[in-house]
């Protein structure tokens, strides 16, 4: 099935987003939505494949557009230097297919969450930490749970994560982020997501690589609350206890 | 207490590049040596200590330096995460 | 020697993974990684190898960027019929100060090699080099959008024992680069944490992975030390 109708909302264009960007690119997308407002830092060319030395100081929007469109010159683009927020998110979201989440903190991950259910477009979420990625499909319609009926509540207002936190190694963000490519261009083409109700996870050091079945859950105010298929079946607790959110 | 077998001043530099020295001038210093840390007032001064104590450091005083500053004493433990050179874990388990 | 203040600011994100420090950013920029093969298939590996400042890629690849190649993550429309080991360079120098890339140079002496060879047969030949000389080694089968890893630490069982029983694969597809990244990660971790990793295989399908821990067929030559292999390694039968 030919993907060049079709466009993908990629919400970050760093070490989540990036791998994302480019995956569907080489996958024939037609057209791909980018939302991203910071800078490019020396930091990230450490795991950021879009950027390059001569980048940094550049917004990360601009030099990402670049890089796409010269490795990518068929590909329509827009790019939008902005924050995705609840003043744009729904916009962006009905305009689009489907919705890549390379966002790196959670504020963001919970408002792609439940825009992308509201415009009842399937979401492909993925995040990193340290050396452990993770990523769920949350399916317009879908049998699965969305990342609230995962994640309870996100992390209390005012936490900050230490600085050993913002530790990441870049292979494991590019692995993700090309999962998470690879994952909408699935969904692009009408097939049923490989992550939809499953939440992979994969820990770099041991390469293992887990899936955990994420249900309704009954009450969740992502999902409105839909009933859940199986009455008091148990999310994934042990899942949502590790941190999750972290870098991109 | 014993005396600091290695200082690093660290006031010029901001997060997380202060915690990334803090920990490359730990993984140096053999088990149970100390190391004394100079940091700037902020996020430096609270978030390197409770970095360190998280990865099983013992945070052994902070003190204060004019401007905000303040000097931290940090004792390597041998069973903490170390940032380099730490012994393989059993069957590539993930670290906790 | 010790890390200078660019490096630590460039490196700073994988310096803060716990384990991840100062000697292990060091071992990969002392290393020498010998690539085989730089189609579209390694290009996301290529990439993150430079990223992550492998000091020196050297890469082993005769032919021309093809039509196939492009486009993708690292090749331009504008290379197609040029050098792919030259037009791998150029995409990926300007990436990194600390890190070299170029073509395997006569007699150079790798510490590592990642292997993206297009046939099992050069796939094979690739291996049981870099298991003769005891380097530690991954060696990518692509299949479709997924495929397999399999990582030989020094001394671990070989390629041709942990190889697919299945011949070559479905021909990529773009979500192969979630495969080849990952290839990249697992030869990192062997360079810059020599000792943690145990030789295992990698399947990815679907997006899903499976690991195993690989183990040696009898017979296989591997069991011996590297160096006292005389004649060529007998391949696994299946």
């Amino acid at each position: 099935m030919s993907l060049s109708g079709k466009t993908a909302l990629v919400v970050g264009a760093g070490g989540l987003g990036g791998p994302a960007l480019l995956t569907l690119a080489t996958g024939g997308v037609g057209r791909l939505v980018l939302v991203e407002d910071d800078v490019v830092d020396t930091s990230n060319l450490a795991r950021q494949p879009l950027f390059a030395e001569r980048d940094v100081g550049a917004r990360k929007a601009e030099a990402a557009a670049a890089r796409l469109r010269a490795l990518f010159p068929a590909l329509a683009l827009e790019v939008r230097d902005e924050r995705f927020t609840a003043a744009n998110g729904l916009e962006l979201a009905r305009a689009a297919d489907v919705i890549v989440d390379g966002s790196d903190n959670f504020a963001t991950k919970f408002l792609a969450n439940d825009t992308a259910l509201r415009a009842r477009k399937p979401l492909v979420h993925g995040g990193v930490l340290r050396t452990t990625a993770q990523i769920l499909t949350v399916a317009p319609a879908g049998l699965g749970g969305c990342l609230r009926c995962l994640f309870e509540a996100p992390p209390p207002e005012g936490s900050v994560p230490s600085c050993a936190d913002a530790g990441v190694l870049g292979t494991t963000a590019a692995f993700a982020g090309a999962l998470m490519g690879a994952e909408a261009l699935r969904l692009l083409a009408g097939e049923r997501g490989a992550y939809e109700g499953r939440l992979f996870t994969f820990e770099a050091k041991g390469a293992r690589g887990r899936l955990v079945l994420v249900r309704k859950r009954q009450g969740c105010p992502g999902c409105a609350g839909g009933a859940p298929l199986e009455g008091g079946a148990p999310t994934a607790r042990e899942v949502a206890s590790s941190r999750p959110g972290g870098v991109a | 207490m014993t005396r600091p077998a290695a200082r690093v001043d660290l006031r010029a530099y901001a997060c997380p590049i202060t915690f990334v020295k803090t920990r490359i001038a730990l993984d140096r210093l053999a088990a149970g040596e100390v190391l004394e840390v100079w940091l700037s007032a902020g996020e430096p001064a609270e978030s390197v200590p409770r970095s360190a104590e998280e990865e099983g450091h013992r945070v052994l005083g902070v003190e204060p330096l004019e401007g905000g500053a303040v000097r931290v004493l940090v004792e390597k433990r041998a069973d903490a995460r170390a940032g380099a050179g730490s012994a393989p874990a059993p069957g590539g388990e993930p670290w906790p | 020697m010790a890390l200078t203040d660019d490096r630590i600011a460039r490196f700073s994100r994988q310096l803060l993974v716990p384990g991840f420090g100062e000697a292990a950013q060091e071992r990969l920029l002392a290393a020498r990684v010998r690539v085989v093969g730089a189609s579209a298939v390694a290009a996301p590996a290529l990439v993150a190898l430079v990223q992550a400042g492998v000091g020196r890629l050297w890469i082993e690849e005769p032919e021309d960027v093809a039509p196939a190649d492009v486009p993708g993550w690292l090749f331009p429309q504008s290379a197609v019929g040029s050098s792919r080991v030259e037009a791998a360079a150029a995409a990926l120098e300007p990436r990194s100060r600390h890190v070299v890339v170029g073509p395997y140079p006569m007699g150079g002496v790798p510490t590592a090699t990642l292997v993206f060879a297009p046939s099992t047969a050069q796939s094979l030949a690739a291996a049981e080099q870099a298991r003769r000389a005891g380097l530690p080694h991954v060696v990518v089968e692509a299949d479709g959008e997924g495929g397999a890893i399999v990582t030989v630490p020094p001394g671990a069982p070989c390629f041709a024992c942990a190889r697919s029983a299945a011949g070559s694969g479905r021909p990529p597809q773009p979500g192969i680069a979630a495969l080849s990244a990952l290839a990249a990660q697992e030869l990192l971790l062997l360079v810059a944490l020599p000792g943690t990793v145990t030789g295992r295989r990698i399947d990815l399908v679907r997006g899903v992975t499976t690991t195993r821990a690989t183990a040696r067929l009898p017979g296989c030559a591997c069991a011996g030390k590297a160096e006292s292999q005389g004649a060529a390694a007998s391949p696994a039968t299946e």
